[in-house]
């Protein structure tokens, strides 16, 4: 057990490290002067050079990535150059829009899906399922941009019932914040829902076709019991497989919807930090997004290995 | 009859006279909440040139020797007026008393030379070190007045100091300008909400106790088209100072809830042509392109109308502007016969290349191909990013044509340095600038700057095509919002809220 935790966190650090270098080496080689993107075309090359040299951009390769990886590891992560303070308060910030954000979009979507893929799954090929399938089809092939200036078009324009976007901030309002992501994240819900609607049918069709579902109904059991106990449990399982998923993607890639509800959100941040050449920023987003991935699985590994025994042999 | 007739003229009259001073004088009080397309990348016009901070900062939160006003011209700020010398090169500004920082220190000729002295030092991140490096002595007689002695004449030397990188920081409170800006302006600043938006409230110790009129005012972020819209429909801000989607404007002047308002900026679109590579290193190739671009319809598909033509690089809101927009008319059979007699009978084959983040870009790029098409230039459309576009077109030369708006005010100047990225190299204008920047009255700089433009103009050196507006949307109870953009500011002192 303990050689098993030694070589995963020693796989770790590796990833780790080899991310930071390559995203580090890739911006590096980005083309787009930084010093003359904040300075703008008109600046005198003198003055690019002072700015250069201020942010370090006139130093070797490694020196500026050993700086970065130094500072990182001593707990003084880079600032930004555009918003002048430190990148790790800017995400954090910022994660508190796209963390609720995604999480409302996944509980849109589950409150969607579940009952309608179950519903399919029952009336398999009879008219109820040929429209569940048909709206699903339909929001596969709606745009989330689409959706979003829709419902503002509808709720906020026409009814005036919420606000077009923006975000006023927790601590300024929790009832407005919650308010202000409702739309953005039904918007992303709905779409999401289409999906995970088709995945749950799909399961839920495979599983009632099990030897135990055949078992639990000839024993005399309640239908409902057998869908809702014995068969939903288990076709379930992919589902939240998928489930997960979608929430990471959700964490990084509300981009659109976060423009087209002006939300102070992740991806915004980074989409925007990207065009300005604000690399501190990209760059430790990007570390930060792949160390989080790499830890969940390391964790999920770890439970895995805990609970079947076959898996600390490998 | 007759008294009660009286009776209703006098109950009239007096019900018109509140309605009418409601009508035009401003009221103090109450916030107004302005949509500014692009966020700033820090609050700091003296260390970056992005027109994004002085469009939030400049004028409300900074302020410098010189302002500009609503017609573009140069009116005092914290300098009360100024002297100029015989020979032009000492001016002696007389700075205006008690004035002081949101902070609490005072502002005076020491703070002043300061601050000249920091953007044209040796570490300056000034962009523009050169608009103060002609000083040549900074001398303070007394706390009031600040004399400068140029080392030569410099005829833009007030029109730089009436810039954002000119503003007067404090000498205390400077350090954290980028994130938390002390200025003498009449708001300070209260926050920024990164991604968000910048408030600012009324600054109480203001040194003109009448301004401004409003109490707060919020400059909220939003570059989509569809959502600057939607915010101002469902009432959510107040003011769309820049109308990213000109269809857009149409609609919304139609609507009696909104204005909108129409006015000149200080920013050229040109189609810039790299002058050293073949074939348009011939001027007879440049020539016949502005012969086939029809700039009025440029405007018309471009920016749905709302746009002025321009013949040169200058825009018409700007002082000893000169219309040559008829210097080349849309003429598709002149171009023809130019190309062949610059040896290209059949036309030739070009790229262009687009900044992807300018839309009035694309959209131009793609009406331009289609023009030049007609007269046998075959363009090709390439989009680039906008590191990109600075890496490879503007640092590296490496493009035929482009399309970019040129934002900054007096910026001819690029034209007098061979290296800038069109490379345009004549002895001619590189002369006249020369003569024109040393122009001691403003007879002289009206011919000399006229003669500059005439002479790029001639060369066509660019497509010149349009003056980029200033396109605003606002509640129809907005009031004193400026329609013109002579320089680069949304100056809220003056913009109060009917009530």
């Amino acid at each position: 057990m303990r050689r098993y935790l030694i070589k995963n966190i020693t796989i770790l650090i590796l990833l780790l490290f080899i991310i930071s270098l390559t995203v580090f080496a890739i911006l590096f080689v980005l083309p787009g002067d930084p010093a003359q993107i904040i300075l703008g075309i008109n600046a005198t090359p003198e003055t690019l050079a002072n700015l250069r040299a201020e942010l370090g951009l006139d130093q070797p390769f490694w020196v500026q990535y050993g700086h970065w990886i130094g500072g990182l590891l001593t707990g003084h992560g880079s600032r930004s150059i555009n918003y002048d303070m430190p990148v790790y308060d800017l995400i954090v910030s910022r994660l508190a829009v796209t963390g609720p954000l995604a999480l409302m979009a996944i509980v849109f979507a589950v409150i969607i899906s579940i009952p309608l893929g179950i519903y399919a799954a029952q009336h398999q090929n009879r008219p109820g399922d040929l429209i569940v399938m048909g709206f699903t089809q339909l929001g596969l092939a709606t745009p989330e941009f689409w959706l979003g200036i829709l419902l503002i078009l509808i709720f906020a324009v026409k009814w005036r019932l919420f606000s077009a976007g923006g975000f006023p901030g927790w601590d300024v309002s929790f009832g407005g914040s919650l308010k202000a992501l409702l739309l953005p994240a039904f918007a992303l819900g709905v779409i999401r829902a289409s999906i995970i609607t088709r995945l749950t049918r799909s399961s839920m069709l495979e599983v009632l076709r099990e030897d135990y579902i055949r078992t639990a109904r000839a024993k005399g059991l309640k239908e409902r019991t057998v869908v809702y106990v014995h068969g939903l449990k288990n076709a379930l399982i992919p589902v939240l497989t998928i489930l997960g998923l979608q929430l990471g993607q959700l964490l990084a890639g509300a981009i659109i919807i976060e423009n087209v509800y002006y939300l102070p959100g992740l991806g915004r941040l980074v989409f925007q930090a990207i065009g300005q050449r604000d690399l501190p920023v990209v760059r430790e987003i990007v570390v930060f997004m792949a160390a989080a991935v790499i830890i969940v699985n390391f964790f999920v590994d770890f439970t895995y290995a805990f609970i079947d025994p076959r898996f600390r042999k490998r | 009859m007759m008294k009660k007739t009286i009776g209703l003229i006098l109950a009239l009259a007096l019900m018109a006279i509140p309605v009418a001073a409601g009508a035009d004088t401003p009221v103090r009080g109450g916030s107004m909440i302005v949509c500014q397309p692009a966020e700033p990348p820090g609050l700091d016009p003296t260390s970056n040139t992005a027109a994004a901070i002085d469009r939030v900062v400049y004028s409300n939160i900074y302020e410098g020797l010189v302002k500009v006003n609503r017609k573009g011209e140069f009116t005092p700020g914290l300098a009360t007026g100024w002297d100029l010398s015989a020979d032009g090169k000492v001016y002696t500004f007389h700075l205006r008393k008690g004035v002081k920082f949101h902070n609490g220190e005072v502002f005076n000729a020491e703070v002043a030379k300061w601050n000249l002295e920091r953007a044209m030092g040796e570490k300056t991140v000034n962009a523009h070190p050169e608009f103060f490096r002609g000083i040549a002595k900074i001398e303070t007689p007394d706390a009031d007045t600040l004399v400068l002695t140029l080392k030569d004449v410099d005829a833009l030397f007030i029109a730089h100091m009436a810039e954002g990188d000119a503003v007067m920081l404090p000498m205390k409170g400077y350090a954290d300008a980028k994130s938390n800006p002390i200025g003498t302006g009449p708001f300070k600043f209260v926050k920024w909400v990164r991604g968000d938006s910048v408030t600012m409230a009324r600054f109480d110790g203001y040194w003109n106790p009448e301004r401004p009129y409003l109490d707060k005012v919020v400059f909220k972020f939003i570059g989509d088209a569809s959502a600057q819209l939607a915010a101002l429909k469902a009432g959510d801000i107040d003011v769309i100072s820049s109308i990213a989607a000109p269809e857009s404007a149409m609609t919304l002047s139609k609507d009696n809830r909104f204005k909108v308002t129409f006015g000149t900026s200080t920013s050229e679109v040109i189609m810039s042509t790299n002058n050293k590579v073949k074939p348009f290193d011939n001027k007879k190739v440049r020539q016949a392109m502005a012969y086939a671009i029809d700039r009025q319809t440029v405007v018309d598909l471009v920016m749905f109308g709302y746009g002025t033509p321009i013949g040169s690089h200058w825009s018409p809101g700007t002082p000893y502007y000169k219309d040559l927009t008829g210097k080349f008319p849309y003429n598709p059979e002149k171009a023809k016969a130019l190309l062949k007699e610059a040896g290209y009978p059949d036309g030739f084959s070009a790229t262009i290349k687009l900044p992807a983040i300018y839309s009035y870009s694309k959209r131009a790029g793609e009406v331009i191909a289609d023009m030049l098409g007609k007269v046998g230039i075959k363009l090709k459309v390439e989009i680039v990013e906008w590191g990109q576009w600075i890496d490879r077109i503007f640092k590296k030369k490496e493009f035929e044509l482009t399309m970019i708006g040129h934002a900054e005010p007096w910026d001819i100047g690029i034209y007098a340095n061979p290296n800038y990225y069109f490379q345009y190299d004549s002895k001619e204008f590189q002369d006249t600038y020369a003569k024109a920047l040393k122009a001691a009255t403003e007879a002289q700089k009206a011919a000399l700057f006229g003669k500059c433009q005439e002479i790029i103009a001639d060369d066509a050196v660019n497509g010149y095509l349009f003056s980029a507006p200033a396109l605003r949307a606002m509640k129809a109870n907005v009031m004193g919002f400026w329609k013109n953009a002579p320089t680069i500011a949304l100056d809220m002192t003056e913009v109060w809220r009917k009530k």
